[in-house]
């Protein structure tokens, strides 16, 4: 039976509002505007869950910038038969060899998938690579990511909006709330 | 395809099939891993033979880390925590990450596969199907550990002698999120009890153990901070 979603229903607390995160993506885009001035800067975001912080937080950096964009597939696995390896399922337009590279993040958790993008990216010979994130859930991680920009700290809940998703719902809340659990199947 | 093309790194036998699970998540994202490749001991009697150890279920290279997959109750990993921060005491060096039942969970609602939390964690009857490689490729490897432990270790083995932490899963409340239902049917000791599997747990880790009191090499132990010479099981091409 397909279940209705009500997006603002399904939501069981508001952990961060659209002022509050507007206030944190300028403080981090006045960070970010005075660390690489004068240097050649190339955001990089992940879709899709980062596009609605990229989209902010590029037009709070008072600098000349690029951006671009990739894309990974997520894992999928079975309990009969192996996923595979994760895939660039878009690659980066440019070449980000020589320059100064800031990948932006929603949220980081395991820091697997980060961990991954590191690694690929480092092999494209940037100047620089720095990590940018929204939210930071550090109690789910398995992979120690140095985070040079960090917006949030936030509890060990499932969290949508504001570009986080479940099942490829919930993006397009303005806000960062925290699913109620029966929503996703677990008893309250 | 070419006779020398390269064979994929055979399966471990895993004792428990979230660990299958999360064994494929980290293959997923290219993290190396070894499975349960050290045995540190944490307890002592007066006469100085080993009673307890704790054997970590992965060890990730690449990242110097143990992990420990829990899939107990959250109510019911007490022990568990317990010899966490023992090892911890006695190996300061050693970086270990418990992973909880409900990290798991999380882990795979991240990736909107939470029902498989519930498969995983099925009755005998939703045991994960057998699957033809790594049913091979855990018999391997379960050879390989096992020739690991001399005849005469294994000679000096007695039952129960050591409580490993492979017994804590086991001995708790059976309908624990992922009990020993959970287990793989591709496991190698399958067709055994899991009493008959923790004996024989017990029994490479006395072996280890009596290894250790005699001065002798251990097998599949390091030395406190220094996690060397592990086999390449589980790693890409």
């Amino acid at each position: 039976m397909t279940r209705t979603v009500d997006l603002n229903a399904d939501i069981g607390e508001v952990l961060l509002t659209e002022e509050v995160i507007a206030a944190k993506t300028a403080e981090l885009g006045r960070r970010i505007s005075e660390d690489y001035a004068g240097r050649q800067l190339t955001l990089v975001s992940v879709l899709k869950g980062s596009l609605p912080f990229m989209a902010d937080l590029m037009r709070q950096i008072d600098l000349p910038l690029r951006i671009d964009l990739m894309e990974v597939s997520s894992y999928g696995g079975t309990a009969t038969e192996s996923s595979g390896l994760v895939r660039i399922i878009k690659d980066l337009s440019a070449s980000i060899a020589g320059e100064d590279v800031l990948l932006v993040e929603d949220i980081i958790d395991t820091g697997l998938t980060l961990n991954y993008l590191i690694r690929y990216l480092k092999g494209k010979g940037p100047a620089s690579l720095r990590i940018c994130t929204l939210l930071d859930k550090p109690a789910r991680r398995l992979v120690e990511i140095p985070v040079d920009y960090r917006g949030f700290e936030i509890p060990d809940q499932f969290v949508v909006g504001y570009g986080l998703d479940y099942g490829e719902r919930y993006r397009n809340l303005r806000f960062v709330g925290v699913l109620r659990p029966e929503v996703y199947g677990e008893p309250q | 395809m070419t006779d020398d093309a390269e064979a994929p790194a055979p399966r471990p036998a895993f004792a428990h099939a979230s660990e299958a699970e999360l064994a494929r998540i980290l293959d997923f994202y290219d993290v190396r891993w070894t499975y349960e490749p050290d045995t540190f001991p944490i307890g002592w009697s007066l006469d100085g033979d080993v009673i307890e150890s704790f054997s970590p279920d992965f060890y990730l290279p690449d990242l110097d880390m143990y992990l420990e997959l829990t899939t107990l109750k959250q109510s019911l990993v007490r022990k568990k925590n317990r010899k966490l921060r023992r090892l911890r005491e006695l190996y300061p060096d050693v970086r270990i990450k418990l992973f909880y039942a409900r990290d798991f969970r999380m882990l795979l609602l991240k990736f909107g596969r939470l029902a498989l939390a519930a498969e995983l964690s099925g009755t005998v009857g939703q045991a994960t199907p057998p699957r033809a490689q790594a049913q091979a490729g855990g018999q391997e490897a379960a050879a390989r550990r096992d020739a690991r432990v001399s005849p005469r270790q294994a000679d000096t083995a007695t039952d129960g002698e050591v409580q490993s932490d492979d017994d804590d899963e086991a001995a708790d409340d059976p309908a624990d999120a992922f009990g020993p239902a959970g287990r793989l049917d591709d496991d190698p000791d399958a067709g055994r009890t899991p009493r008959g599997r923790r004996r024989g747990r017990r029994r490479r880790a006395a072996a280890r153990a009596a290894s250790l009191a005699a001065g002798g090499p251990v097998a599949e132990s390091v030395p406190p901070g220094a996690p060397n010479g592990f086999p390449s099981t589980g790693t890409l091409p």
